[in-house]
């Protein structure tokens, strides 16, 4: 047995010297979270470590990938953190009841002193509206409860937008991204439809637009935590509609306060790791947008990631519409702006920022 | 950081190997301690200047009981074991919170390894206290029986002069590193090949609401718990003895297939060894020594395995745990020796083990006692699609984690070195060495480590 443990010694060592050297060039070349002095005192080195080699770790990808169908094929089709159906993948998270009621809260302090209406709608992930295609020992709370508890407590003022109940009887169609959390073109044109009636304009009829596939091969947020091959990839849509109004300006203020010109539509960033960035470029804290649509109205939308695609149909109803990223919302403040000066709110806020914005 | 995440596997330990091996002999404590250090500090600095301080106030209660008169000894004693179990008790449960806060540790987070280093400190001071060991004046080498990194995590629990010997005597060759990294990646593939995955169907057991869960269900979650249990606390036993025979030392296996046994007293003496080994020799044998009346000891075993319950986890349901596992071993014993009835068979342990086990699980008795009723169709619900689901999913994952926690496969390895064929095994080891350490490579290249800990040790 001598020899097998020699030849082991030598076998394994090697395996770990060359992962080890390439990670570590990888990691230096790369640009990842860098540790500090105090990521180490307060014991979080280890963990930004940890993920930085993973994300750089030696034949990375192909390693995920080749575990997720050992993973999918051996046993529960759960490969971290998401179920692997037949046609779609889908995100397990933990909710409680308790991320409705402070959404709702914080909505409500918002409302509280501000003499326009507030609009809201909560939008659910695909798991939200698949979920039923999970088993359920893996839902302990599910996001059709928690958006009941928002509504619930939601104050009499606020007007609610059920984006859950709209989305869940089309669920047939081509709603959600296969491989993504998030709502395709047409999930968001779906909801514009009511959004638009109750923000008090007729919304554009869906045979009025031209749609455009502009990605054929999008792989979403979840392909990228699984790398599961089998997956479909997903279709990118542009509705357009040619009415005569056009977009006048368009600027987003970056978290560094820059302001810049951005478009509604990024096609650069169909070429990034990101595609979905497509929808008015990358994060933005605070966006303007001026159209010629001659009403003098204004909007401001207070959403996530999730809001982005559903902008581009309400360009058409308003001359100006400001949109504030929902992580500058904290209740009764909003940085950037001043809530006096917009008549409608209008918040969207996605399953994913409640869960994790809001629970505790 | 633990064993089980990439910088420790890819990073840390070939670097800590490397560095220890062009290390001058006579330094390669010195490096082994630094090394030992660093691997604290991934923790936050607190935790390693508590570490520090706590090897600080066992060294100098150590020196203090060796060198103050005998009728003082006791002073030094009652305050080390004081402070250590003090300590243990405030990171393992929720008592003594303030030192949560002092430490700048979370509530949920303690120092690792501080349930086994425990242990091996008040060993260290009762065994000076009886003139069974003498103080080491090194206070390097003393730390490092505490705090060494291969051994922090699960290591095995030995007496300081057998550490001692052990760190005099380390053969450091090829063929040892050979010999521990085969242990590690044993103990690594145990932990995330079968532990985690076992995890998930224990979890999806436990997030269905308890008066939803069906019979079989029931019996699923808690025949996980077991086999995850066991195979994360080998698992981890093997990783640490692997990595210390990597720096030379030999220490010995803490589980020597203990699940499927045709006795609970079999079981016992085959799990944790070392452990169990310990509250005998520093609990039971002392206060056994002055009693002669028997059933006066039968009732001092119980009480000792309910601490070594209160050990796994500070709840009711631990401790009740640890009693009925003594009770079922005087109970066992009992029958023997009237030889009336020989309760024997793997199926009367496994049974015996499984009800004893969901009290440690549930963590309360009431709680344990529901749980049992469940198992025997108390929610009028033998089975149900979601345990049909689980079973489907699971099954091939049970039986290779039965298989693997008996000795079947270990006595096939034994018989292969004594044929013919022996010289397939000098080109099987290495080969599926690597292919395991690719495999789990590959599932913790998603966050970067095993995240999944059934139990905070």
């Amino acid at each position: 047995m001598k020899l097998a443990e020699k030849i082991t010694s030598i076998v394994v060592m090697s395996i770990i010297t060359a992962a080890s050297v390439v990670s570590v060039i990888n990691m230096a070349v790369n640009d990842n979270n860098k540790i500090t002095l105090k990521n180490i005192a307060n014991g979080e080195a280890a963990d930004i470590l940890s993920e930085n080699i993973a994300a750089d770790f030696f034949f990375g990808n192909e390693l995920r990938s080749a575990a997720a169908q050992i993973g999918a094929k051996a046993g529960e089709p759960l490969v971290n953190g998401v179920y692997i159906t037949e046609d779609r993948l889908l995100s397990i998270d933990e909710h409680s009841l308790s991320e409705g009621v402070n959404c709702a809260n914080a909505v409500n302090a918002f409302a509280k002193d501000y003499e326009g209406a507030v609009y809201f709608t909560a939008v659910p992930t695909s798991a939200g509206i698949y979920g039923d295609k999970l088993p359920s020992y893996l839902i302990s709370v599910t996001e059709k409860q928690i958006s009941e508890e928002i509504l619930q407590n939601l104050d009499v003022k606020i007007r609610p937008i059920d984006a859950y109940t709209i989305l869940k009887n089309l669920s047939e169609n081509y709603i959600y991204y296969r491989s993504d959390t998030k709502w395709t073109s047409y999930g968001a044109y779906c909801v514009y439809r009511t959004v638009a009636q109750k923000l008090g304009f007729i919304p554009v009829s869906y045979d009025k637009y031209a749609i455009r596939h502009v990605s054929d091969n999008y792989c979403g947020n979840l392909y990228s935590r699984t790398g599961y091959m089998e997956s479909r990839s997903d279709i990118i849509d542009i509705y357009e509609y040619d009415d005569g109004t056009e977009i006048v300006s368009c600027k987003g203020t970056d978290s560094q306060g820059v302001v810049q010109d951005i478009s509604l539509y990024d096609m650069e960033a169909l070429k990034s790791d990101n595609p979905y960035d497509l929808y008015l470029g990358k994060d933005m804290e605070f966006i303007e947008i001026e159209t010629t649509v001659n009403n003098e109205k204004s909007l401001l939308v207070i959403g996530d990631e999730t809001a982005d695609c559903l902008i581009p149909f309400l360009t058409k109803h308003y001359s100006k519409i400001d949109i504030v990223s929902a992580d500058c919302f904290n209740g009764g403040s909003v940085e950037h702006i001043n809530k006096a000066d917009y008549e409608q709110t209008l918040f969207i806020l996605g399953m994913e920022h409640i869960s994790e914005n809001f629970n505790s | 950081m633990t064993y089980s995440s990439l910088l420790f596997i890819y990073l840390f330990f070939p670097v800590s190997l490397l560095l220890y091996t062009v290390t001058p002999n006579k330094l390669k404590d010195w490096i082994l301690y630094g090394e030992s250090l660093i691997f604290c500090c991934f923790m936050g600095f607190r935790p390693a200047v508590f570490i520090i301080i706590y090897c600080l106030v066992n060294y100098l209660a150590g020196l203090s009981i060796y060198h103050i008169p005998p009728k003082y000894k006791s002073i030094p004693l009652a305050v080390g074991i004081l402070f250590d179990v003090i300590m243990l008790i405030s990171f393992r449960s929720s008592y003594f919170a303030y030192l949560h806060s002092f430490t700048g540790i979370a509530q949920n987070i303690f120092p690792v390894g501080i349930s086994i280093f425990t242990l091996s400190a008040i060993g260290y001071l009762a065994d000076i206290y009886r003139g069974n060991s003498k103080c080491d004046k090194n206070f390097i080498r003393f730390s490092l029986y505490l705090m060494m990194f291969p051994r922090l995590i699960m290591g095995t629990i030995v007496s300081y002069d057998t550490f001692v010997y052990t760190l005099r005597n380390r053969r450091y060759n090829i063929s040892e590193i050979g010999s521990g990294l085969l242990g590690f990646t044993k103990g690594l593939a145990k932990k995330l090949l079968i532990a985690d995955s076992l995890y998930s169907l224990n979890s999806a057991v436990r997030n269905t609401p308890i008066d939803e869960l069906s019979a079989a269900g029931a019996w699923l979650g808690i025949i996980a718990y077991i086999l995850c249990l066991y195979f994360t606390l080998s698992g981890f036993s093997d990783m640490s003895c692997g990595l210390c025979r990597c720096f030379g030392m030999k220490f010995p296996n803490s589980f020597n297939y203990p699940l499927f046994t045709k006795k609970i007293r079999v079981f016992v003496s085959g799990w944790h060894i070392q452990l169990v080994h310990w509250f005998r020799k520093y609990i039971t044998a002392p206060f056994s020594a002055n009693f002669e009346n028997p059933y006066v000891n039968k009732l001092i075993f119980v009480c000792v395995w309910t601490i070594t319950g209160m050990w796994y986890g500070f709840s009711s349901g631990a401790a009740f745990w640890g009693m009925l596992l003594g009770i079922a071993v005087v109970i066992e014993n009992k029958l023997n020796n009237q030889k009336r009835i020989r309760p024997s068979g793997i199926i009367y342990t496994m049974m015996t083990i499984t009800l004893i086990t969901v009290f440690l699980a549930q963590g309360s008795i009431s709680r344990g006692f529901k749980y049992i009723g469940i198992m025997f169709g108390g929610n009028g619900n033998l089975a149900d699609s979601a345990a049909a689901h689980m079973l489907k999913y699971n099954i091939v994952i049970i039986l290779l984690a039965i298989y693997a926690s008996t000795d079947l496969f270990r006595n096939t390895i034994s018989r292969v070195k004594e044929s013919r064929f022996k010289g397939i095994l000098a080109v099987l080891t290495p080969i599926v060495s690597a292919v395991l350490l690719i495999i789990c490579t590959a599932l913790m290249s998603f966050s970067g480590q095993s995240e999944s800990m059934i139990m905070m040790l």
